[in-house]
């Protein structure tokens, strides 16, 4: 009798990817069609990184926030399981009640196992626009949480509109700001991301001292340098696209 | 009393190159005292000599124990009842800081010492052992410059921290960092004995290089008679390997009916060969454990390890069978309409598939809940 036989469990651990979604009026058209168009067309490639991945399956989990705000599913979802419906725009941009709203279900009694059991989720927020409500009091109970302390957070400013420095703060860093001004761009940095926070976020062993938060970053800074119309937030004040988003 | 203990390196190490970090000990002296102790030396190239600091910290617990049990143990810590301390910085930050007594008072100076003494025996090691050409490599200049002025030296051999003692009428345990410390009683029911510290959080954790490390010492004793039947105390590359505390207590119901049925030569080398399997499986990491327990107590659990084990698979098998019968429910009322949403077809797909994995899922534990009871009966 081996000690590992079949009474013993050793799960794969879980990595969370939460997608964030400005859904406010002014997502409307174009932009709202390109992130629909946009996360249903990542979500086989999270499931393929989930199945070859001897050390973790992802999950997906995707909250909108306009008005209000609004989980897709009621639990995260496995990326093979998980079937994408359309979000629509319209209302205002409530990113305060939605950090809230993500801390709650950041802990072990929402959406979250335990910590030996996961590893920290990676959260990408997409906004083309300001928050319309008291946003600090939610982002600072959120930056309270130790999943959302430990997670890999990137932010993608849809348009000039976008208020970067609430994304900078979201995120904790500058870097980590990705802005994109046309809807190709929109729909290949979600793919980026997605994919290279979910590799990353995914694996037991780290490049060194290197966080994964800053090891996602580097990837998708390489990545943006190639996609016409996407620039890191470094280079955001000069600027070199008009926004285009017919 | 038995004592037992072994680390290996971590799968990942292996294929890196790094060292095990890890380091445990584990004795029984001939007055019956026994003593178990692991520390975990941190990762990061910041802490390149970590399995120093680890190795050095386990014989300074050892002696350090030893000494306490003799001169304050035995005078003090009889017939007191089980108590446990959290954090000193934990109980400050819940606003729930307890008065110290003379027994706190003779902890916190049983952990000084074991600070005082590893930081010297760091300061002493890093005298005799200079930087080599090999280690400079990956290192930041600063952590060079530090290294050389003996600034923030501990950091360089930074680990974690857990140890537990039995003695034929008390025991007490305690930890600094991440790892778990398990104890199960005659009834075969598990607990955490020392309190967990909400700073260890995935990747972090409180050390004994932490500037404050004397504050962060949790720990607990008994001396009412109710010894646990065994102690099982393990690094977070055993607890990162099983995801939930009941499976790892089973893993430790594995390693004890092992005990019973085969004894201790041969239960350590299946731990020996299973921790490396168990690397690879599960956390990558290094992995050490280090275990007391009391063989004659031991001896007559073996049907109620089984049972609890029993009893867990039960449990989870009226959970799949709430599954099945809640999707089942789902998938009745959506077959039913006649011109369903695309939402409906959504939920139904969902719903299908809960469905399914719960079947799978059920057959897979009641046929390991066949195999235990064909054991139970057996036995």
């Amino acid at each position: 009798m081996s000690l590992l036989d079949e009474q013993v469990s050793v799960p794969r651990r879980t990595m969370t990817l939460f997608f964030l979604i400005d859904t406010s009026g002014s997502m409307e058209g174009n932009k709202i069609g390109a992130v629909n168009d946009a996360v249903s067309n990542v979500l086989p490639m999270l499931d393929e990184i989930s199945a070859e991945n001897p050390d973790a399956e992802i999950k997906v989990a995707a909250l909108e926030f306009s008005s209000g705000t609004n989980w897709l599913y009621s639990e995260p979802k496995l990326a093979s399981d998980f079937v994408w419906q359309d979000v629509r725009a319209g209302g205002l941009t409530s990113l305060g009640a939605a950090c809230q709203e993500l801390s709650t279900k950041l802990s072990r009694s929402g959406y979250m196992k335990s910590a030996s059991g996961s590893f920290a989720p990676a959260i990408i927020l997409l906004s083309d626009g300001g928050p319309t409500d008291d946003y600090e009091s939610g982002l600072s109970k959120l930056k309270g949480n130790n999943w959302f302390k430990a997670a890999i957070k990137i932010a993608i400013a849809i348009g000039d509109d976008a208020d970067k420095d609430v994304l900078k703060q979201f995120t904790g860093n500058s870097e980590a700001v990705i802005t994109v001004h046309n809807i190709e761009a929109l729909k290949q940095i979600i793919r980026v991301v997605a994919v290279t926070s979910s590799q990353i976020g995914s694996k037991s062993s780290t490049a060194g001292d290197t966080t994964k938060q800053d090891q996602v970053i580097e990837e998708v800074k390489e990545a943006v340098e190639n996609i016409d119309g996407a620039e890191a937030a470094s280079s955001v004040d000069s600027s070199s696209y008009d926004d285009d988003w017919d | 009393m038995i004592a037992l203990n072994h680390e290996c390196q971590g799968f990942s190490h292996i294929e890196s190159g790094k060292p095990c970090q890890d380091n445990s000990f584990s004795e029984v002296d001939p007055k019956g005292i026994a003593v178990a102790i692991i520390s975990d030396g941190h990762g990061g190239k910041r802490y390149f000599r970590s399995e120093v600091g680890s190795k050095l910290i386990t014989g300074i617990t050892r002696d350090k124990m030893m000494s306490f049990i003799s001169n304050f143990g035995d005078s003090n810590l009889k017939h007191v009842s089980f108590t446990s301390r959290k954090s000193v910085k934990t109980q400050i930050e819940d606003e729930d800081f307890k008065k110290q007594d003379k027994i706190d008072g003779a902890f916190r100076q049983l952990f000084g010492s074991i600070i005082y003494d590893w930081r010297q025996k760091v300061e002493q090691h890093a005298e005799e052992n200079p930087l080599t050409e090999k280690e400079r490599e990956g290192l930041e200049e600063s952590w060079i410059r530090d290294f050389l002025d003996r600034e923030n030296l501990e950091k360089v051999y930074g680990c974690t921290l857990i140890a537990a003692a039995f003695t034929p009428s008390y025991w007490f345990a305690f930890q600094i960092g991440d790892g778990k410390c398990f104890a199960v009683n005659e009834g075969g029911q598990w607990t955490e004995p020392i309190p967990w510290d909400d700073r260890c959080f995935l990747n972090k954790t409180t050390s004994i290089c932490d500037t404050d490390a004397l504050d962060e010492f949790r720990y607990c004793y008994e001396g009412d008679g109710k010894i646990p039947v065994s102690i099982i105390l393990a690094s977070d590359g055993l607890d990162d390997s099983f995801g939930s505390e009941e499976n790892q207590a089973n893993f430790y119901v594995q390693i004890l009916k092992s005990l019973i049925k085969k004894g201790k030569f041969e239960t350590e080398k299946d731990i020996r060969e299973a921790l490396p399997e168990l690397s690879k499986k599960g956390s990558k990491d290094d992995m050490s454990i280090a275990m007391l327990y009391d063989e004659k107590k031991l001896r007559n659990m073996y049907k109620i390890f089984l049972q609890w084990q029993i009893d867990n698979l039960s449990h989870h098998i009226d959970e799949q069978n709430q599954k099945i019968s809640e999707a089942n429910k789902i998938q009745e009322n959506l077959e039913s309409i006649d011109s369903p949403t695309k939402q409906n077809l959504i939920d139904l797909q969902y719903a299908n598939k809960d469905y399914d994995r719960a079947i799978d899922e059920r057959s897979r534990l009641q046929e390991r809940l066949t195999t235990l009871k064909e054991e139970l009966a057996g036995s």
